[in-house]
């Protein structure tokens, strides 16, 4: 019998509170039953547990097997071992070489480090989306005198915002606008890193994720919010 | 809720007249119990309840729900004919279901289930976030 090699995956995936290493698998197929991908190119949990568990990192991070992954968790809600299989994925993916990294990701990543937003819009512009939706709202009876309480200090509630309402769904940003105006709520939005999706969650690289969690402690502080909304 | 319960807004249960079904995202289930020890399943509902009468579970739900296939960056990859083929089960669970309005408290589910409803021909389906439900729901004195 070979001995398995050593797995950074295995060792860098974050425990469950009340879980355990990949060591545990039982090799019982529940997870591959329970995930919607099974099948799919060839994806399977067990396979990527059982790759994690013989050491073999370079194989599992050259395949496109982390990625087919939508981190839903369906496999370790049903496994019996409590085994972090969705950790071990989200490490498999920081190990990916950064050029096979899928390309969105990449350039968001990179925008997210250089502007504070994935779309690297910038702060002026974000300014004009803002008022010019926040006017629309004006129009509608019951908000004539609605206003964005950017950069307010103070403020029992500070917003994020997921990148898609100042980009393709500027639409979408009045509910909660809607909501807040007649709740008479005390609320602000900072006109600058606003972004509230953290790919380095996605993309298993701690680094991004520290900045993007960095960059909202910071806007609590300078605004002296008492409270954070995130957009999910 | 705390607006709702404490009355610092009024809700229209009448405004919404089609039926709704409610889709658990697995950051308020699955994710947030692993994190935080705690599942967001009753609180949504209880929101949803509060506009509408007439709303529905889908089948299997909560803890088992099927994920909408868009979530983990997946619908950021080149993989798009995967996403296509893992979501025919969320769509047959919607079918089955007999709503036309999906509501999600979710960005990616909300893209994602939107997109598949087009792919597989259900132009009938609206999808909204559980936030536009309230909105769409308050009394404007």
């Amino acid at each position: 019998m070979t001995e398995n090699a050593s797995s950074l995956i295995k060792h860098t995936a974050l425990m469950r509170p009340d879980g355990h290493a990949a060591d545990f698998c039982l090799g019982c197929g529940t997870c591959a039953a329970g995930c919607p991908m099974t099948g799919i190119d060839g994806f399977d949990p067990r396979k990527i547990v059982r790759m994690a568990m013989l050491g073999r990192d370079e194989q599992l991070a050259a395949s496109s097997l982390p990625w087919l992954c939508t981190l839903c968790g369906r496999c370790e809600n049903a496994c019996p071992m409590g085994i972090n299989i969705v950790g071990l994925i989200r490490s498999a993916r920081g190990l990916t070489e950064k050029d096979k990294t899928p390309t969105a990701i990449r350039k968001g990543l990179e925008m997210l480090l250089e502007t504070g937003n994935i779309l690297g819009l910038p702060e002026e512009d974000f300014g004009f989306i803002i008022t010019d939706v926040a006017e629309e709202l004006n129009e509608q009876p019951g908000f004539e005198d609605f206003t964005v309480p950017l950069e307010k200090k103070d403020a029992r509630l500070l917003c994020t915002l997921h990148n898609k309402l100042v980009n393709i769904q500027n639409e979408d940003l009045i509910h909660w606008w809607k909501i807040f105006h007649l709740a008479d709520e005390s609320w602000t939005l900072p006109a600058r890193n606003w972004e509230g999706v953290n790919w380095g969650l996605f993309s298993g690289e701690d680094q991004v994720l520290k900045v993007a969690v960095d960059n909202i402690v910071q806007n609590m502080e300078r605004l002296d919010a008492r409270h954070l909304m995130y957009p999910e | 809720m705390e607006y709702i319960e404490s009355g610092r807004i009024t809700l229209d249960r009448s405004k919404i007249s089609q039926k709704v079904a409610y889709h658990d995202p697995c950051n308020y289930g699955r994710k947030s119990k692993e994190m935080f020890g705690y599942a967001y399943y009753h609180e949504p509902r209880w929101i949803l309840n509060k506009c509408t009468p007439n709303w529905v579970d889908l089948e299997p739900s909560r803890n088992s729900q099927y994920c909408c296939g868009g979530g983990g960056g997946l619908m950021l990859t080149t993989l798009d004919d995967q996403r296509e083929y893992y979501s025919r089960r969320k769509i047959e669970q919607i079918k089955h279901s007999g709503a036309s309005l999906i509501v999600v408290p979710c960005h990616s589910c909300h893209g994602q289930i939107k997109a598949m409803a087009q792919k597989y021909n259900l132009p009938d389906i609206q999808v909204k976030y559980l936030w536009e439900v309230v909105a769409d729901s308050l009394v404007v004195e």
